[in-house]
């Protein structure tokens, strides 16, 4: 690829236990997410590329800098690497409140030529840690723990962001008001990312590229919303499905229903949603599972699901015991993605082309933020 | 005859230099045994523990032989006297020995109930080995050394059976609080033994009482954090 630059170069050979870990990934974009189910080697992957770990044989490069290659004997310790690492657990400094945690790696940040209190400063805003700050960590909540978490990784002046499972330790409530942040963090601090998740949503929405980890081989890399609605992924991610994930922003907001209307290349489509602590204007992001849309041939009437979006079948393919409809909405970009039986697509002779309708109940769409 | 105040307060000053001399081989070496694993380990370990198994008076008497004129750090061999043998430098020096396992087994445990992670955590955000150990391992660790000490000290301080033997029981020169008490009880001087005996579970008291207190709060914050 001429003229763009690559960002990740990894070649790693290495055995830890019953793990072998054999992989390689060279790449441009700045997200890179790694899925895969326990025990595929994930978290061991990060810490190979966080230095914590020696791998037998192999390369690692990262934004041009070189951090290990056997070949030459290089090897760069983890505290020369310039990284920040996020814990699945957090892991933060007991003896410091937060204010030290965000601290503790403010040499690193001087050392390199940053201005401390202008990062700090940004982190705080960023991840809304100012009422925190004061506070010793045994009185943080489990969510604002991994903020916390977060801001310190990032203070540290990182070239680098590792994040190992950021919201597996979390409940359901505390994941959606996390990953805004992570979203948050990708827009606003311009580092290259690895993130590590067994969780298809939370790739899709935060990742450009991702690799597929199995037995510590990559089996697959790609785009996340091609690898998730392919046959691998729903296979390996059997017990959730497919989650259609989109941005939107609020543009009414009442006491029963919100608007969100996605914004796509070629015009917008308004969904109702369930109302949110969301403000107008906000940016929310929308999550539908394929197997809560339904497909009509016609628009239905009478029907009290609220949300019907006219759309083309752009293709149909068979998942295992599963059937997914990719389907393209009309008036917009976004492509959902559908679960139908055998039988439905034979009863409505669903084929790339046909124009159909996607009905969802307003109750159907999780938001991921407020 | 010295008084009790002059016994006293040179017991608690050898204790006190005893201590200190205690801390730092006792300090790297709980922290290797805790950390590190090397050729050899076990074998240390059982050398620092020694002097806990054995009988003080063997371990009195070792050090004898050892500082004899012709021990291995005798005048003979080093062509000079340290003129250690029956001066306060061999009470110091019992006691050190003495009080040395007691220190590095406890403050080992200390060490090792540090999370490794979070000092790989240190690490990750660019810190050294030595920063990590400063201002993570140590601070983290801190309770369960100010308790390593103040064990150490107490041992230190009732250190009776390798002290007599290498220093003596000599009034206002190498005499403790033990050695004291011991010559008290058996020249019949019960009021001099009574308040000996005071002293001694005074300062056993405070200690002991002090490192249990820092030893529940330990735990309180590893429950709290764990």
């Amino acid at each position: 690829m001429k003229g763009v630059k690559t960002i990740f170069n990894i070649s790693l050979k290495a055995r830890f236990g019953s793990l072998k870990l054999d992989l390689g990934y060279k790449g441009s974009k700045r997200v890179l997410g790694v899925f895969g189910v326990s025990g595929a080697g994930k978290t061991t992957f990060l810490e190979c590329l966080a230095g914590l770990r020696k791998v037998m044989s192999g390369q690692i490069t990262v934004a041009g800098e070189i951090w290990l290659d056997t070949e030459t004997s290089c090897f760069v310790p983890t505290e020369k690497r310039h990284i920040g690492f996020v814990p699945q657990d957090h892991l933060l400094f007991p003896h410091k409140n937060v204010l030290g945690n965000l601290e503790a790696g403010k040499a690193r940040a001087l050392q390199g030529g940053r201005d401390f209190q202008s990062i700090l400063k940004k982190v705080v805003a960023v991840l809304e840690l100012e009422p925190l700050l004061d506070r010793s960590i045994d009185q943080l909540s489990g969510g604002e723990r991994q903020r916390v978490s977060l801001g310190r990784a990032l203070c540290s002046g990182p070239q680098l962001l590792l994040l190992d499972e950021p919201l597996a330790s979390l409940d359901l409530r505390m994941r959606k008001k996390i990953l805004p942040f992570l979203i948050r963090i990708k827009e606003a601090f311009e580092l290259p990312i690895v993130v590590v998740s067994h969780n298809p949503t939370e790739l899709q929405v935060l990742c450009d590229e991702v690799l597929i980890l199995e037995n510590g081989r990559n089996v697959m890399t790609g785009s996340p919303n091609e690898l998730f609605a392919s046959d691998l992924l729903l296979n390996v991610a059997k017990e959730r499905g497919f989650e259609n994930v989109f941005p939107g922003t609020i543009i009414e907001k009442s006491d029963q229903v919100d608007c969100l209307s996605l914004s796509g290349k070629n015009g917008n489509i308004c969904i109702q949603i369930p109302p949110t602590d969301s403000l107008l204007g906000d940016r929310v992001l929308a999550s539908i599972g394929s197997e809560n849309v339904l497909v009509g041939l016609e628009r239905p009437r009478g029907l009290s699901a609220r949300n019907c979006l006219s759309a083309t079948i752009s293709r149909v393919e068979n998942a295992g015991t599963r059937w997914l409809v990719h389907a393209l909405v009309v008036d917009a970009v976004p492509e959902f993605v559908v679960e139908v039986t055998y039988d439905a697509i034979e009863a409505l002779h669903l084929e790339s082309g046909l124009r159909i309708y996607l009905v969802f109940k307003t109750s159907s769409v999780t938001t991921l933020n407020g | 005859m010295p008084t009790i105040y002059e016994t006293v307060s040179s017991t608690l000053l050898w204790a006190v230099v005893a201590s200190l001399l205690v801390a730092l081989p006792g300090l790297t070496i709980a922290y290797l045994l805790a950390r590190r694993e090397f050729f050899g380990k076990k074998v240390l370990s059982t050398f620092t523990t020694l002097p806990l198994v054995l009988p003080p008076t063997a371990v009195g008497y070792l050090l004898l032989r050892l500082f004899a004129d012709d021990g291995w750090l005798g005048r003979e061999r080093l062509g000079f006297d340290l003129d250690i043998i029956l001066s306060w430098k061999a009470v110091v020096i019992a006691c050190s020995i003495m009080s040395f396992p007691i220190f590095v087994r406890t403050a080992r445990v200390a060490f090792e109930e540090v999370n490794p992670r979070l000092e790989r955590m240190g690490r990750t955000l660019g810190m050294g080995r030595q920063k990590v150990f400063l201002s993570i391992t140590l601070p983290l660790a801190s309770r369960g050394l100010i308790a390593a000490t103040l064990l150490g000290f107490t041992r230190a301080l009732g250190e009776f059976g390798a002290t007599i033997i290498l220093a003596g029981n000599i009034p206002g020169r190498t005499q403790t609080l033990a050695s004291a008490l011991f010559s008290a009880q058996q020249s019949g001087n019960e009021t001099l033994a009574n308040q000996l005996l005071g002293v001694a579970l005074l300062v056993g008291f405070i200690a002991v009482y002090t490192t249990e207190r820092l030893a529940s709060k330990r735990s309180l914050r590893k429950e709290q954090t764990g």
